[in-house]
């Protein structure tokens, strides 16, 4: 941490911070210019606020050199993470693709979902049981019952489920239905939720908020590796921007920033950060390029009478065409699709 | 376009607006609902401003249908643009690779990397003579020197160069040099800047501006068409976002949206969009799997002593190393790199 003093800051104000550093166990090497002095604090500075510093008399600016994230940073664990997913890992050669509808929405649609994408190359099924929707008059989801169908999905086509989980009281329900458990962008500073899933040892799929910066991403993901939990996938799903012609706008920079940031893996949402089926595949063949090890694409077999998101929803034709074009992209890459195992079928241990 | 009248507007003040309507050229629609009216207004209204009617008394709001630009629309021109440039063709099947260094140097600079960037895989040759710099203390480019060193860097290597103009006063200067204009990011909406460019016949790489929405863009664009000049391609250099992480984020949506509603070739420009030449390669590709038609990329020999934009410059060989790359997607993709340039 480089803590940089005011031009008139007096010496006691110096010592004083200098103090403040030793306090915190760190090694303070001042630095004195012609105009400015400058202290840096040096040791184990992640897990130590800069507000600290910022109060006392005299700082100008706490500059921070390291990151404030550790288990998530690439320093701490140099090699990708490989995330185990039912008969697949995720981060490794293998690309995951993860499809299906926004919401369950019945057992008729849910199941013909899950084998029309089972049959056009997804590794695993999406679908939500809880929704956060903006409007508190809109579809909430089917709840338990929905997991039901989810359940049943999966031991008809051996795809494991992703769903959200919204809120720690659903966490005992969801852990004994779901493969992955989805933290949505909404909730990805819930922390609460966070520090509860990070009890568990289910994997994640961490969204990151649409306002959200990377590093506040890492800082979410942080709360569930401190908890023990080392399964955490990191989602880009777009961010709000003032670009009028998209729901959200890509941020395709993400993906090679974070692969260089984090061992974590990085799934792209091309649904969400597009809103519109005609950009969709666009999208999802750049993620690849880019690095991504995932995709999670909405499908629906019939969009137009979809309860959620009909509009970005892709029809199985255009989902399976897409998930061809994402093959030619990934053996380029040196990479494959991922294919789950038939572990599922025989219901969750 | 629909004009929404506010609820209990009087029959006066809806038939103010039907007869502007119909003043304009325009037929009119109205739907008079149970407490709103709406009308619709049908005819070719791109040029019809909608401000107009929303000064009216008793109208609530105005919503365009269709697109306020023409030329640059697909409905108006069905098939892509393809552009035939020097030893190359942009906006077909064929993407071609702009490079070189941000600003011009000096003569023994642009040269080496004029051959540099040409044995790694480029078709044209970029570099900045008249730069727009942050702060007027910065160096300002070596101006009309600058540009005879590209031509001679032009005659060493065949690659056809790509300058920026900043000013209507450089424009006549500018034509004698360079093969193709760079409209940068900053002068995206100077307007008499692209009504001149517009008169020329030089082709123009055109840069979104760091806070244009698409719409906007090809607003800007279309002034420079409606002028004759029907050479525009389009440059996605990345927009202001709260990401703190890069220098600007990459709209790679802008991709397909731009694919969609224009038939003008869209490039990538991943060095400004990223700003980090760790960052390059991988942006590169996924412009070009996203359906980009062009890549211009920063290139210098000595990265870490360049006047400008050193951090994200490539090295000749980082370069190479991502036109291999890029290759791989084009052909996944069913494109192809434009051969080598003789």
């Amino acid at each position: 941490m480089m803590i940089i003093m005011k031009a008139n800051a007096t010496p006691q104000q110096v010592e004083h911070v200098i103090e403040h550093i030793k306090a915190a166990g760190l090694a303070a090497h001042l630095s004195q210019g012609l105009e400015a002095t400058i202290i840096g604090a040096i040791g184990e500075t992640h897990n130590l606020p800069m507000e600290q510093f910022e109060g006392l008399d005299g700082v100008e600016l706490v500059q921070r050199i390291t990151q404030p994230y550790k288990l998530a940073s690439r320093q701490f664990h140099p090699e990708d993470s490989l995330i185990p997913v039912d008969g697949f890992h995720v981060g490794g050669d293998e690309i995951a693709i993860i499809a299906g509808p926004c919401s369950v929405e019945s057992r008729s649609q849910i199941l013909e979902t899950a084998i029309a994408v089972k049959e056009a190359g997804a590794s695993a099924l999406r679908g939500g049981v809880f929704k956060p929707r903006t409007s508190p008059y809109s579809f909430q989801g089917l709840g338990e019952e929905g997991l039901e169908y989810l359940a049943e999905a999966r031991s008809q086509t051996g795809l494991p489920i992703v769903a959200e989980i919204m809120s720690q009281v659903q966490v005992d329900l969801m852990t004994r239905y779901v493969d992955v458990l989805q933290v949505g962008a909404r909730n990805m500073q819930n922390f609460n939720l966070l520090r509860a899933i990070g009890q568990t040892r289910a994997a994640v799929l961490l969204k990151r908020g649409m306002s959200a910066t990377v590093e506040e991403l890492l800082m979410s993901a942080e709360y569930i590796l401190a908890g023990g939990n080392s399964r955490v996938m990191l989602c880009e799903r777009g961010i709000r921007t003032f670009e009028t012609s998209t729901r959200n706008t890509t941020d395709i920079n993400a993906v090679p920033v974070l692969k260089k940031l984090t061992h974590l893996p990085v799934i792209l949402d091309p649904s969400h950060a597009t809103g519109h089926v005609d950009y969709v595949a666009a999208i999802a063949r750049a993620a690849i390029a880019a690095g991504a090890d995932g995709l999670i694409v909405e499908v629906h077999p019939n969009p137009a009478h979809a309860v959620s998101d009909g509009k970005q929803s892709l029809r199985p034709e255009a989902f399976a065409a897409m998930v061809k074009q994402v093959g030619q992209i990934a053996q380029i890459m040196g990479r494959k699709l991922a294919v789950a195992s038939e572990y599922s079928k025989q219901g969750w241990a | 376009m629909m004009i929404i009248m506010q609820p209990g507007a009087p029959r006066a003040q809806i038939d103010a607006v039907i007869a502007e309507i119909e003043k304009q050229n325009l037929s009119s629609h109205p739907i008079f609902g149970v407490e709103q009216t709406i009308i619709g207004a049908v005819g070719d209204g791109h040029y019809v401003a909608q401000e107009i009617f929303e000064a009216f008394p008793g109208v609530l709001e105005v919503q365009r249908i269709s697109k306020p630009y023409k030329l640059a629309s697909r409905q108006f021109h069905e098939q892509n643009s393809i552009f035939q440039l020097d030893g190359f063709s942009i906006g077909g099947v064929e993407i071609p690779i702009i490079a070189g260094p941000c600003s011009v140097e000096s003569r023994a600079q642009i040269l080496e990397i004029a051959q540099a960037v040409k044995e790694g895989g480029a078709n044209a040759l970029r570099g900045g003579v008249f730069k727009p710099r942050t702060s007027p203390y910065a160096f300002q480019g070596l101006g009309e020197e600058g540009l005879e060193y590209m031509v001679e860097a032009r005659e060493k290597t065949g690659l056809p160069i790509v300058a920026e103009v900043m000013a209507v006063s450089q424009i006549k200067m500018m034509e004698k040099y360079v093969d193709v204009f760079q409209l940068g990011a900053r002068n995206m909406q100077n307007f008499n800047l692209l009504r001149a460019i517009g008169e020329t016949r030089t082709p123009v790489l055109f840069k979104r501006g760091m806070s244009a929405t698409l719409e906007e863009m090809l607003m800007a664009s279309e002034y420079i068409l409606s002028g004759g000049n029907q050479r525009v391609m389009l440059c996605e250099r990345g927009i202001r976002t709260f990401e703190t992480s890069t220098r600007n984020t990459t709209d790679i949506n802008a991709f397909p949206v731009l694919k969609k509603a224009t038939h003008l070739p869209v490039i990538i420009d991943p060095s400004h969009s990223t700003g980090d030449s760790a960052y390059v390669a991988a942006i590169a590709k996924a412009g070009i799997a996203a359906g980009a038609d062009g890549i211009i990329v920063e290139v210098h020999n000595d990265p870490a002593r360049a006047i400008s934009d050193g951090k994200q410059s490539l090295t000749p060989e980082a370069f190479a190393k991502m036109v291999k790359q890029v290759r791989a997607v084009a052909e996944a993709v069913d494109r192809k790199l434009v051969a080598p340039t003789p």
